[in-house]
């Protein structure tokens, strides 16, 4: 754990133009609550969520809009976009389907064996996530020599880990020791350990692939609870916020940034909801003034050549953060060694406190 | 929607309770929260707690007031402070409602400054609500309005005339009382030896046919019995009024925990838990929800200084009602009605004012 970790924004110069045109880029995607509203806290929602058919699923606000703006079809080729999900594979058919409907085309689709976990009587491979995800991401590693990797999970189970883990990895920054202390202490399966360790040789030090990994706040958890991760972790509250950091790194187009505003208009969002969005990354020292005002201009285009009512937008904007025109916050660091295991066993300490005390998650 | 402008820089903590209470509200209510205060202070504190950043913005304060400040010398020495930054934020936006535990005094001065006065209002009343013995109006409220408790000391008859008709506004409003009945505060001895302003105040409520039903005079004994349901007085008897009533329910919790002193006493307490909780939660001012600043164009809501984040929860929701009622709206009409003035637009704010 020793190789130092390079800011994967410095290439992007502050117009955000830097990034190599014909780079690969390969999207990876959680499903439940990340992409898609899924409630699956009781057996109850369990049961509707396994029933619910294609046309009833909803997609979070602005996450497929974000999706087909990174698919563009004039860089498809260079773009890839894989679904990792806990969804038992039984679901694959429903699952494809509002994809369709939703007009994303995945190139990979995974799902997991929960059926074939629970004739196995591998009960803890059902709930755990840190194995079977991890093993996937490393299955499906697009071996490629320029390729950018984005990330999107959610605050609901373990993906800012898992997904860390993974980046880390490729990064050379988890050799072998450590890599099998944490699948000790996360109580990984022996054979799903041996398919890890197995990957890890192939992929150890495969380069700094991993640009950012976008956690969605479905479950409003304070912000404090991905310091750790570094800078590579950002927290969004919707896909606006994604969008904005993207855009601001030079991977998301400017129309891109347009669709997915429209989306989240369309969705209910209003102004003043998209311009605290903007202020939170802003004072959080995720996203400078300088993009803020380029997509103002942006919109401010859009009004003329696609007839959008954004003077709304654009006031919204100019409220919520032009008292903080002159802040200069600097944004969050990145961790050249996170401490997994502190992190684990601290994100456990308070799963126990709620299990046994009754202690609320998000305090 | 209403758009709440809370002070962050008091309360319980420094402020601190004031912030989790906007990150529960961001959670819970579907208002736009503007937080006044240190940006850093509260983007690192906001980090920590869970909120919701769609609906939750921060609006910097670039300076402190010190507590044993004066109003005078804080708008003098500290310009940009919360609650002249939070008021100036509220006098952009109708829908807004300031929340703030900040002292009463630099709250009064900064929205004299800063936000528009209802026509026919001449100086603003701090209105406090206290529990009653007998349910008020059709939905069985069980408090009663009270004001001035501080706003303006010096009163004058035609003041608390004001007064009289902003509070009955604003109990058929929130208690939705179609004619509150209102009475004037006085001392034992009857009307004919109140001060000269009460003696004007009530003759002209009963030669007036207002759309409240005054009840004449009331002793500081009967306020509790539910009798009237918005008492006026000036500012100074009402302060003391309310500390008194205060002070009673304080001295009550004492008796109440030196009762564990002897074992007897305590297994008595205990068998009566159930009825003392009941009480305690009907007299616990962090319920009623801050203390609403009557006679100007926006809500304003004034909490205590050790207000914790029940306190400020519920002056959120209060604040909130009171921009969905168009309670303000109302006070304006019932001033306006009482005085025979015209239609009542606000009037724009007066520089000179302090």
């Amino acid at each position: 754990m020793t190789t130092e970790p390079t800011d994967p924004s410095e290439p992007t110069s502050p117009e955000g133009q830097a990034l190599q045109p014909r780079r690969f880029m390969h999207l990876r995607w959680d499903l439940d609550k990340t992409y898609l509203r899924t409630e699956f806290d009781t057996v109850k929602d369990l049961i509707r969520t396994f029933r619910q058919k294609a046309e009833d699923k909803v997609a979070v606000a602005g996450a497929s809009a974000l999706l087909r703006a990174l698919l563009d079809p004039r860089e498809r080729s260079h773009r890839r976009v894989t679904f990792i999900s806990g969804s038992p594979r039984q679901m694959r058919k429903v699952l494809t389907a509002k994809l369709a409907l939703d007009g994303v085309e995945p190139d990979m689709f995974i799902l997991k064996p929960n059926l074939e976990n629970l004739l196995r009587g591998r009960f803890r491979a059902i709930r755990g996530q840190v194995g079977y995800k991890l093993k996937a991401l490393l299955l499906s590693h697009m071996a490629a020599e320029h390729v950018d990797e984005y990330l999107f999970g959610d605050d609901a189970e373990q993906d800012a880990f898992i997904y860390s883990v993974y980046a880390d990895i490729l990064a050379g920054r988890i050799d072998a020791v450590a890599l099998a202390a944490i699948l000790s202490t996360c109580k990984v399966y022996r054979g799903d350990v041996d398919e890890i360790m197995a990957y890890h040789r192939q992929l150890f030090g495969s380069g700094e692939v991993v640009r950012r990994i976008f956690i969605h706040l479905e479950r409003r958890s304070p912000l404090d609870r991905f310091a750790g991760y570094g800078a590579r972790v950002v927290a969004i509250y919707n896909y606006f916020q994604g969008a904005a950091v993207l855009f601001e790194a030079g991977a998301l187009e400017p129309r891109g940034l347009l669709a997915v505003t429209a989306a989240m208009e369309s969705d209910g969002y209003t102004p003043e909801r998209l311009a605290n969005s903007l202020q939170d990354l802003m004072r959080r020292g995720v996203l400078h003034f300088g993009t803020i005002e380029r997509m103002s201009r942006e919109l401010a285009a859009a009004e003329s050549t696609m007839g959008r009512p954004v003077p709304r937008f654009l006031h919204a904007f100019e409220d919520a953060i032009g008292s903080l025109e002159n802040l200069q916050r600097p944004g969050p660091r990145w961790e050249s060694e996170i401490n997994y295991l502190g992190i684990y066993h601290e994100a456990r300490f308070r799963r126990q406190q709620h299990r046994f005390l009754g202690i609320r998650l998000l305090d | 929607m209403a758009h709440i402008v809370l002070d962050s820089c008091a309360g319980r903590d420094g402020g601190r309770e004031a912030l989790e209470a906007a990150a529960i509200a961001s959670l819970q209510l579907d208002h736009q929260i503007t937080v006044v205060g240190d940006e850093s202070d509260i983007t690192t504190a906001l980090a920590k707690i869970a909120h919701d950043a769609e609906r939750l913005r921060v609006a910097h304060a670039r300076d402190r007031c010190e507590p044993d400040m004066d109003a005078a010398e804080v708008l003098r020495q500290a310009p940009r402070n919360s609650v002249v930054v939070g008021l100036e934020i509220a006098a952009r936006d109708p829908s807004a409602v300031f929340v703030s535990a900040g002292a009463p005094g630099l709250i009064v001065a900064g929205a004299q400054q800063i936000l528009g006065r209802i026509p026919g209002v001449p100086h603003a009343a701090l209105a406090a609500v206290y529990p009653t013995l007998r349910p008020h109006g059709p939905v069985s409220d069980l408090f009663a309005l009270l004001l001035d408790v501080g706003a303006t000391v010096e009163c004058s008859g035609d003041d608390l005339v004001t007064f009289a008709a902003m509070g009955a506004a604003y109990a058929a409003k929130i208690s939705r009382i179609d004619r509150p009945r209102v009475a004037l505060l006085c001392n034992g001895h009857g009307i004919s030896n109140a001060p000269a302003r009460a003696r004007e105040a009530h003759r002209r409520l009963l030669a007036a046919r207002p759309a409240f039903e005054y009840v004449g005079c009331i002793r500081a004994d009967s306020v509790t019995s539910g009798d009237a349901d918005v008492i006026v007085t000036d500012g100074f008897s009402g302060d003391v009024l309310l500390r008194t009533l205060e002070g009673v329910a304080a001295t009550g919790e004492s008796l109440l925990r030196r009762a564990a002193e002897k074992f007897q006493w305590r297994v008595g307490v205990q068998m009566l838990s159930d009825g003392i909780s009941a009480i305690r939660e009907f007299t616990d001012w962090e319920n009623y929800g801050g203390a609403p600043l009557l006679g100007f164009d926006r809500a304003v809501m004034v909490t205590q200084a050790d207000s914790g984040r029940r306190a400020f929860l519920n002056a959120i929701r209060l604040g909130a009602k009171i921009d969905r009622l168009q309670v303000i709206a109302a006070i304006s009409a019932g001033v306006a009605e009482f005085h025979g003035l015209g239609a009542p637009p606000a009037s724009p704010p007066d520089p000179e004012a302090t």
